[in-house]
């Protein structure tokens, strides 16, 4: 049996920040399991830039600022005792990164460029040109290659074992052998990112961004916190999602629906489709939903017009996105106005850590971080700039948490370890030579369109409950599925079977946690309960998972500073 | 336009074949797509790996009719239009060990990206706390080999590498040299430029592939060449490339033109060009080159030493 000190699963900015600390002394075996290799992590994907209070743009700015629009832009759902502790350890963590070698664009006085971004009171967003993420993601990988980190590549995380509410160790799949192994760990890092995926085609997010270690520790017994607050970005294009800056609305574009009508109008008279994310996401919705959109269904779209600014000022201004438009729904903005709609974007929900200072869970053993945990910072809604940050700082101190954890801890017997892993050997060769049964795609685009539909943009009571009784259908389906393929070696069909498994658990929870959720609050928008409750609801959702059943319970906000009040721009 | 068919090669781990897939055409859709649905509508074995579908993780490098492209960016449409066809062969990127269909073995890769030290080695002017100054025009210096995804196109249409596995690094490599290289922050430049020096470092025939085909841009060509410079700068002026290198600048400088004789001697030394001599006994043969030619000064040579007067008095741009 694999036996490890650490094992960090996930390979993205978190992971891999978490494993350059665990192994930074050379004294504990580190090993990264990743589902892909660490460099096509979707971290990959963030162009804006990360927020760190450094005050090299705005000597105005301070940690106190960057706290304070933290809270804010959470709709106070964020802890503060988490925050405070986020945004003052921020600077040195960028200084840190700029150390490891990242590429940071400049000022004039050479040091790391900053520019303004949504939410923020002061420009503080550190970037790298409009590929930060990339570049932090690359100079991660490089300083665990110098330090000699173990990285385990095309393994995928199948089951966390644990007893007594305590780490046992792991399972994971070798995909190219199609091996499967238990491994003992004394402590574990999960930092799996986000699982926008449960709208399937509706998201921002790289295909396989599908919670598997969210959905392990769920199955482990770790509650998740506040699923139901996903946020929206509005503009993504129709076909794959893939965003478009918002320079796009900034710059002067309008939507049209159907009619060929400008219906900001009647959502935003005066700011038209300058209005904040949420709002214009919403519009779009309603008109899609009213029958003024073009397309059926979750194919619907309406239209983001260009044509207007000119060729000239299309190419000046906008040549990102004419080339994402043109690149990835074969249509040029200069000529024809291009298919948008909302996309989910980011999962501010995810697996309850109860110690941000070692991003540990309710388990002993298990730490988490980046977008699969919820610590919570973002609340009900996270600032732009703010989820790298929260990637690199609460991945670092997972990493320490780890250390701490692995030094305590002793390593099981392994028995458990290696029962669990045979059950999935069984269960692997049952799925290779079943020969029919429900098929996997047809059960995840019934989720993906249920949870668009009704668990979406804006939701009721009524049709989040048939969401719910729909998932609860998949979720019957799946467990008769056939896959189609019967090799041992390289059987994508397998995993992406366990993925979709993982997504629909998750997606019950969102649906369950947004049900429940008896108000609006930041992205949770219900048109039955327009109006935030802090008398009911300024608290946590927690979902507790118990062989079948879905628990529900909620957790108080920490609230140490700032009382909540109306939240305006 | 009714039906795409991809005829794409596929191989199980033992053997390999070609398999055509047809389905119905759709209008601005890219390979990846293709990809897609033959996967999930007709053949769910098989393989090809992608995940952000926008072109910045690379995952998604395959051949499309002989040529290297990320899938996800790249259009359907154009590519019939190109081929003037609906069918298109879709074959795995090439100089990589193969594991299933598309999917390819990146590990010796990342193996070899090791010898360079792909890391900054940080400059002792600076610590973790303080972070370093770096003016934009240092920062030029690397913005363009840090945008490199790691996708392996320009591997996969190496010359050089098609015919010299061992002895050149892939194009990706050099650049992550050149990056270190040149990296303001950095305390050890040679520990990343030597391995590359090393490895090939002259041996780049400039077929430029690695700069057409990379979708990001990043330009593997280009920063070779740094790298030599940046080799000579730091003395190593004695091995055949930079001896070569010295021959052209010299020839030229004194006549204007290549002696075309006395180059192999300057650049491989007396004894391995003795070893030439029956090749250029053949080429006399063929009357293909003059051994008593020794070329005189061309019209306007003057000129000619005036670029390089003016060359040398350029302060080196840093
Ligand atoms: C288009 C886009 C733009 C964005 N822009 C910004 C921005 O400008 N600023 C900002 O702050 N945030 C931005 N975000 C959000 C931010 O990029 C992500 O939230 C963040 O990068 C997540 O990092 P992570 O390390 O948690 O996860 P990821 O980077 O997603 O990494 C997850 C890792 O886990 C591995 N993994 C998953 N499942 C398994 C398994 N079963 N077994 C083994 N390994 C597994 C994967 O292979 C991967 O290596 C953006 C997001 C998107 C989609």
């Amino acid at each position: 049996m694999l036996n490890y000190d650490i094992v960090v699963v996930g390979g993205g900015g978190a992971g891999m920040r978490a494993a350059l600390e665990a192994s930074q002394n050379n004294d504990l075996q580190v090993a990264v399991i990743s589902k892909t290799f660490p460099t096509r992590s979707h971290t990959g994907a963030a162009q804006g830039g990360i927020n760190a209070a450094l005050g090299f743009r705005d000597e105005t700015d301070s940690v106190e600022k960057h706290f304070r629009d933290t809270v804010k832009g959470s709709d106070f759902l964020g802890d503060q005792d988490a925050i405070e502790f986020f945004a003052s350890n921020m600077p040195e963590c960028v200084l840190e990164l700029e150390y490891f070698g990242v590429p940071f664009s400049r000022d004039e006085k050479g040091r790391i460029a900053q520019r303004p971004f949504g939410g923020a009171s002061s420009p503080r967003t550190c970037y790298s040109a409009d590929k930060t993420g990339h570049v932090i993601l690359h100079t991660l990988y490089e300083q665990c290659l110098k330090n000699g980190v173990k990285f385990l590549n095309e393994w995928f995380l199948l089951e966390l074992v644990v007893e007594d509410k305590k780490l046992q160790g792991l399972v994971a799949m070798d995909i190219r052998s199609g091996e499967i192994h238990p491994i003992n760990a004394r402590a574990v890092v999960i930092a799996t990112g986000g699982f926008g995926r449960i709208y399937w085609s509706r998201t921002t997010n790289a295909f396989n961004m599908t919670g598997d270690g969210t959905a392990a520790c769920f199955e482990a017994g770790i509650p998740i916190k506040d699923p139901e607050f996903v946020q929206f970005h509005p503009t993504g294009l129709a076909g794959t999602g893939v965003l478009l800056s918002e320079a796009c609305r900034g710059e002067g574009g309008y939507l049209i629906n159907k009619n060929g009508e400008r219906f900001m109008s009647r959502y935003a008279p005066e700011k038209m489709e300058l209005g904040p994310r949420d709002l214009v996401s919403r519009a779009i919705e309603t008109e899609i939903k009213e029958g003024r959109g073009f397309g059926q269904g979750i194919n619907a779209y309406i239209h983001l017009d260009l044509r207007h600014l000119g060729k000239k000022k299309i190419l000046q201004r906008l040549p990102q996105v004419r080339q994402l438009a043109i690149e990835f729904e074969g249509v040029d903005p200069i000529e024809e106005p291009v298919p948008i709609r909302p996309s989910c974007h980011y999962m501010m929900g995810g697996i309850h850590v109860s110690d941000y200072r070692t991003s540990s869970t309710p388990i002993e053993g298990i730490h988490a971080a980046g977008e699969c945990a919820c610590v919570s910072v973002h609340g009900a809604n996270r600032l732009g700039g703010n989820s790298l940050a929260d990637v690199i700082l609460f991945g670092k101190f997972a990493g320490i948490g780890a250390r701490e954890s692995a030094r305590d801890r002793s390593f099981s017997s392994g028995a458990r370890v290696q029962k669990a892993a045979e059950k999935w050997m069984k269960h692997f060769n049952t799925m290779r030579e079943k020969t029919r049964g429900n098929d996997v795609i047809a059960i995840r685009n019934k989720m993906a369109e249920t949870m668009w539909n009704n668990v979406g943009i804006f939701r009721t009571e009524s049709e989040m409950a048939e969401a719910l009784d729909t998932i609860n259908q998949l979720l019957e389906d799946y467990k008769d599925c056939y896959i189609g393929v019967s090799d041992k070696k390289y059987n994508m069909a397998f995993i992406n079977y366990v993925e979709i498994g993982n997504l629909l658990k998750l997606a019950k929870a969102v649906a369950m946690g947004a049900i429940n959720r008896k108000e609006s609050r930041g992205s949770h928008s219900r048109a039955d309960y327009p109006k935030r409750d802090d008398q009911n609801f300024l608290r946590h959702t927690m979902i507790t998972k118990e062989e079948d059943e879905y628990k529900l319970d909620y957790l108080p906000v920490k609230i140490t500073k700032y009382q909540p009040e109306e939240r305006r721009y | 336009m009714e039906k795409v068919i991809y005829r794409i090669k596929r191989f199980d781990g033992t053997k390999e074949w070609y398999q055509e897939y047809e389905f119905p055409y759709e209008k601005g859709k890219t390979i990846l797509w293709g990809l897609i649905k033959i996967k999930e509508e007709i053949d769910p074995s098989l393989c090809f790996t992608s995940a952000c579908r926008s072109a910045i993780c690379g995952s998604c490098g395959v051949r499309v009719n002989g040529n290297a492209v990320l899938a996800c960016k790249t259009s359907l449409d154009k590519m019939l239009e190109t081929y003037k066809t609906n069918k298109l062969i879709l074959e795995p990127l090439n100089n990589f060990k193969v594991i299933r269909d598309l999917v390819v073995d990146w590990e010796q890769k990342f193996e070899r990206m090791k010898e360079v030290k792909p890391w900054l080695i940080p400059s002792k002017n600076s610590d973790k706390t303080k972070g370093f100054k770096q003016s934009e025009k240092q920062f030029n210096m690397i913005a363009n080999p840090t945008d490199c995804i790691l996708c392996g196109c320009c591997i996969s249409e190496c010359g050089q590498l098609s015919i010299n596995r061992e002895g050149f690094l892939e194009p990706f490599i050099f650049s992550k040299s050149y990056r270190f290289t040149v990296e303001s922050r950095d305390e050890a430049p040679g520990e990343h430029l030597e391995p590359a020096l090393e490895n090939g470092l002259w041996k780049c025939i400039r077929c430029m592939q690695c700069v057409t085909k990379c979708p990001k841009g990043v330009r593997p060509a280009e920063h070779i060449n740094g790298l030599r410079k940046e080799s000579m700068k730091m003395g190593h002026r004695d091995n055949k490339g930079a001896r070569h290198a010295y021959a052209f600048h010299d020839d030229i400088q004194k006549t204007g033109r290549l002696n075309e004789m006395t180059l192999p001697i300057k650049t491989e030394g007396l004894v391995s060009t003795m070893g030439r001599i029956p090749f250029a006994l053949r080429l006399l043969k063929k009357g293909k080159i003059k051994p008593f030619n020794m070329p005189k000064p061309v019209n306007g040579i003057e000129q000619v030493r005036t670029i390089y007067r003016l060359a040398q008095n350029q302060k080196e741009e840093r």
